[in-house]
């Protein structure tokens, strides 16, 4: 008989799991990208179609998307599990914060593709000033890790309640303020030439508390659900 | 199974010292000296000041509640955490309904997008949210331990609300009591500050003493109605058994 297999195996193991019923199902690609993208063409019929509001306002209506519409990555159909699954999950012994992580891997890296396709749209619809991008490499991974430690820790916390679908983006959306505003304050001090680093590092512990948040309470979590 | 019968309401000794305690703030405020740049309505600095410090109390009681309760699953600080959630959410809205008051004869308006009044609106909707999960959870312990989860991470909204002030460049003035420099108030206006913000927090304990009652009651009763029926009359009336076609009672 062997024992439980090493941690980052089995993260790796919850992720690839995630992401395949994310393949087959196609639910952020398919639904969750083009609702932001709707959402950044509605913007402007509301406040306005003057390019150079838009040049200004973009960057912050794109990560208000982000963090709006990503939230819905949380949500999907495809992350939500049966009894019989958590069950079935639980029996096999798996460690519940290598489940937490590797659902916050796989969370992570639809948001991210999120993040890059929806900030797509927005820099061809809002002619957004790419200067100072590769700042971006570093913003866009903080706040789509935060984004996903948020979802994934207020999945669990709602998971298998009835409220759960209407609950989950009204307690993850409050929480995200620290990441939309290291992000959209980043942008900011990218245009005015300042130093972003007091930015990042405010979402890079933000992230590190909620992992650190998710770890130490996915047994509780676990054995609640 | 047996219920610890309720206390007998009574006007405890916290109580009495908290009403007497609002009222020597209340005059404290009232007499003390006007502030010499804005006159009297700087007076709601004596109420704005103990609420919004109460809002972060609370707060930090109910992470405390929290993860007491995950370390030893012990009801009683289900109960601590709950009951200053909802004094936090409670004291955070009187926080921001005394502050729009407070702006508008300063500011002009009620409501500006600055950065504190924005956040502080965006936290007291963090722990709405957390009461919001705790009504859609029936059973106590599944609700405690979720609900301890989500008061543990709401409490990083604090110190963004705190100094978001000192970040960002806002209409809002610098943190009067808990700044990480000097004060800048005169002594006073200070002692009389000081006064409201332990009256107000002589009200939170007794507030507490009362809900943290009121949660062990709601969790009698919860575990009062889903117990086991007891045994009834007619239970010690057993079938007869029937044996190779003849029944022996």
């Amino acid at each position: 008989m062997t024992g439980r297999p090493p941690f980052w195996p089995q993260v790796v193991a919850i992720a690839r799991r995630d992401l395949a019923r994310e393949r087959r199902a196609g639910e952020v690609v398919w639904i969750t990208i083009p609702f932001g993208a709707v959402a950044l063409l509605l913007i402007p019929l509301a406040v306005g179609t003057n390019e150079n509001l838009l040049r200004d306002i973009g960057p912050g209506m794109f990560w208000v998307v982000v963090l709006l519409f990503g939230v819905l990555t949380a949500v999907r159909r495809t992350s939500t599990e049966t009894p019989a699954q958590r069950d079935a999950v639980a029996l096999l012994g798996l460690d519940p914060a290598a489940e937490f992580t590797g659902k916050v891997l796989a969370g992570g890296v639809m948001l991210l593709g999120f993040e890059v396709l929806v900030g797509a749209v927005a820099v061809a619809l809002y002619d957004i000033d790419l200067s100072g991008w590769p700042w971006l490499l570093l913003v866009m991974p903080l706040a789509a890790a935060g984004l996903a430690e948020l979802g994934t820790l207020s999945g669990s916390i709602a998971a298998s309640l009835t409220a759960g679908p209407a609950l989950i983006p009204f307690l993850v959306a409050p929480l995200a303020i620290p990441l939309l505003l290291g992000a959209t304050q980043s942008a900011e001090a990218i245009r005015q030439g300042d130093s972003i680093l007091s930015w990042i590092l405010l979402m890079a512990i933000v992230a590190l508390a909620l992992a650190v948040a998710g770890v130490l309470t996915a047994r509780p979590l676990q054995e609640t659900r | 199974m047996t219920t610890r019968a309720p206390t007998r309401r009574s006007i405890h000794w916290l109580d009495v010292t908290a009403v007497l305690g609002i009222g020597t703030a209340l005059g404290f405020a009232l007499l003390t000296p006007a502030e010499r740049t804005q006159g009297t309505p700087a007076r709601m600095l004596y109420l704005h000041v103990p609420t919004i410090w109460l809002a972060y109390v609370a707060f930090v009681v109910t992470l405390v509640g929290s993860v007491a309760y995950l370390i030893t699953r012990r009801m009683r600080w289900d109960h601590v955490a709950e009951a200053s959630a909802e004094l936090g959410v409670l004291f955070t809205g009187l926080a921001v309904i005394d502050g729009m008051i407070w702006a508008k004869p300063i500011w002009g308006v009620y409501w500006t997008w600055d950065a504190r009044l924005t956040l502080t609106a965006i936290m007291f909707f963090v722990y709405v949210g957390y009461l919001a999960l705790r009504r859609t959870i029936g059973d106590p312990e599944a609700r405690a331990r979720r609900a301890a989860i989500l008061g543990i991470v709401g409490v990083l909204q604090i110190p963004i609300v705190h100094f978001s002030v000192i970040w960002w460049r806002t209409l809002h003035q610098p943190p009067t009591l808990l700044r990480p420099d000097e004060m800048q108030i005169d002594p006073p206006l200070l002692a009389a500050l000081w006064i409201g913000v332990a009256a107000f927090t002589l009200l939170y304990v007794a507030l507490m003493r009362h809900r943290i009652e009121l949660a062990r009651l709601e969790l009698a009763l919860h575990e009062d109605a889903t117990a086991p029926a007891g045994p009834v009359a007619g239970d010690a009336v057993s079938a007869p058994e029937v044996t190779a076609g003849r029944s022996r009672s």
